[in-house]
């Protein structure tokens, strides 16, 4: 399903032209239906390979494959088709600020022209889901932070997508919201959902009991089915 | 098609609306360039008005002897008449010239002195205006020449000719100065208005960015703030056109009495069209193109 192969990343800083390698030959799939954490210290590389999934950044070299798909032979202006397959969790929630709680979650419907009366309903019942239906009119500035990441939920899950990529799901969050948001998210995979997690939050590593991608200075030092956190 | 075009407007509306005090700015800047445009559309009215009629108070006025018939006058006139550079050639007769200044100075002591020579000193005249301010030259000198000669007295241009002169430049220069003033100015509001709309798309870039990671297109992305643009323009527009309605209403006697008959209201009532189209092309059109740029940058990354 999601496949890298050989996939070096480099970054160029503005100032002073300094190179930084962001992956350094990386390989590793992702089988549909599963749920990977990817795992390591902050800057070890882990939200490139979602970036590089979501068609964000390319490989300076080797392939990323999305459903048989080369994402890095991707036009700019074509990368919309991979990102309305992918549903996108994000640290900082990423909520439209002027639109309510339901037209955030409806975008994501009509920027794939799924939108109708019938879609209409299936929001509300996606709301209903992560326990938002009764704040469908807010905007994002009247929730608190574990709301506003719900609606990021609720807007990576309502267009069906092949899979989900978590960001940082819980870093923004007290213990109490992660542990929700994290319970959430397992009840997707459970229901036939493919979830890629990125985090360095010990604790949720180890409570998720699934397979654990460990990334260190953009390489893979680990891949274990029912991994844990290894410092 | 209609689905995106709707999709797009309500997008572009709600943003608009929800974005109160960001509308509410941008919208104030491009009302000052409209304002600008209007203004300098008026002014060049009033000062063409105001040039005219000072213009049309420069006539050349050839005096003739007291032995010229009124029929050779006539014939002179006829001649005059047909000369390229002759705008109109206005006989006036002895009787009438006195009857006119009897008119003008009913309550001044030079009536009195009339009355006692109990002579009419007046001669007959020929009034005659131009087509440019140049020609006065020309005309005059004809009726300077030898074959005149048996039939003026005198010709009324010299020192009028250099006050005409100087009404003349003093007008085109106020023309000339007023219009390069108000393109100055329109320019630095355009430039202003430009860096406005950059801006309040420059806050909203994690926005495009979110939309773009969410799956959107460009097209889907771009179209709204060009919308929420367009409106900006719009109302700023409208509320121009009010405002100038409501000025000129109120000050149409004042202008009208102070410029001796240029009615400002009467000119925008008459020309509520053209006046339409160029507050109405100039703040949407505004509006649009600001936006279009400013969100193009982003819709690249």
């Amino acid at each position: 399903m999601i496949e890298f192969k050989k996939v070096t990343k480099d970054y160029v800083s503005n100032i002073g032209k300094e190179v930084k390698p962001a992956l350094k030959d990386i390989s590793f799939s992702v089988k549909e239906g599963e749920f990977v954490t990817l795992c390591g210290r902050s800057g070890a590389g882990k939200t490139t390979i979602l970036k590089m999934i979501a068609c964000e950044e390319k490989p300076n070299s080797g392939n990323v494959f999305f459903f048989g798909q080369d994402t890095s032979k991707i036009k700019k202006g074509q990368a919309f088709a991979i990102r309305q397959q992918v549903g996108f969790i994000f640290q900082d929630f990423k909520l439209l600020s002027y639109k309510t709680v339901f037209e955030n979650v409806f975008y994501a419907l009509e920027v794939t022209n799924q939108e109708n009366k019938k879609t209409q309903d299936d929001v509300m019942r996606v709301l209903d889901l992560v326990g938002l239906s009764k704040k469908f009119n807010r905007f994002p500035r009247e929730l608190s932070g574990g709301e506003q990441q719900r609606v990021c939920i609720a807007r990576a899950l309502i267009h069906r997508p092949k899979v989900i990529l978590a960001d940082e799901p819980t870093g923004n969050l007290d213990p109490y919201h992660s542990r929700d948001i994290m319970k959430m998210l397992m009840k997707i995979n459970e229901g036939g959902a493919t979830i890629i997690l990125s985090t360095h939050d010990k604790e949720i590593v180890n409570s998720i009991k699934k397979r654990v991608i460990t990334v260190e200075d953009g390489k893979i030092i680990r891949d274990e089915e029912n991994g844990m956190f290894f410092i | 098609m209609f689905k995106f075009i709707k999709k797009v407007l309500k997008g572009g509306w709600s943003n608009f609306r929800r974005q109160g005090f960001l509308s509410f700015a941008t919208s104030l800047i491009i009302f000052i360039v409209v304002s600008l445009a209007t203004s300098l559309y008026f002014f060049e009215q009033g000062v063409s008005f105001v040039s005219d009629k000072i213009r049309d108070k420069m006539d050349v006025s050839v005096y003739f002897k007291e032995n010229v018939t009124r029929e050779s006058i006539l014939e002179i006139r006829e001649k005059v008449i047909k000369m390229p550079e002759v705008k109109s050639a206005e006989y006036v007769s002895a009787e009438e010239a006195y009857e006119r200044f009897e008119k003008n100075h009913q309550d001044d002591d030079y009536l009195k002195s009339l009355w006692a020579i109990q002579v009419n000193p007046f001669s007959a005249s020929l009034l005659i205006k131009t087509n440019q301010t140049e020609d006065y030259k020309a005309v005059s000198q004809y009726f300077k020449t030898e074959e005149m000669a048996p039939y003026v007295r005198e010709v009324n241009d010299y020192k009028r000719g250099m006050v005409i002169e100087k009404f003349s430049n003093m007008a085109n220069t106020i023309e000339k100065v007023g219009f390069f003033l108000t393109i100055f100015l329109s320019l630095v509001a355009l430039v202003i208005a430009y860096n406005t709309v950059r801006l309040s798309i420059y806050s909203q870039r994690m926005e495009i960015k979110v939309m773009h990671l969410v799956g959107a297109k460009n097209n889907f992305i771009k179209w709204p703030f060009l919308i929420q643009g367009a409106l900006c323009g719009f109302f700023a527009s409208l509320v121009c056109l009010i405002l100038f309605y409501v000025l000129f209403y109120f000050l149409k006697d004042s202008l009208v009495s102070i410029t001796e008959g240029f009615d400002i209201y009467a000119i925008y009532m008459n020309n509520l069209s053209l006046v339409i189209m160029i507050q109405f092309g100039t703040g949407i059109g505004l509006g649009l193109i600001s936006s279009y740029f400013a969100v193009r940058k982003y819709l690249k990354g």
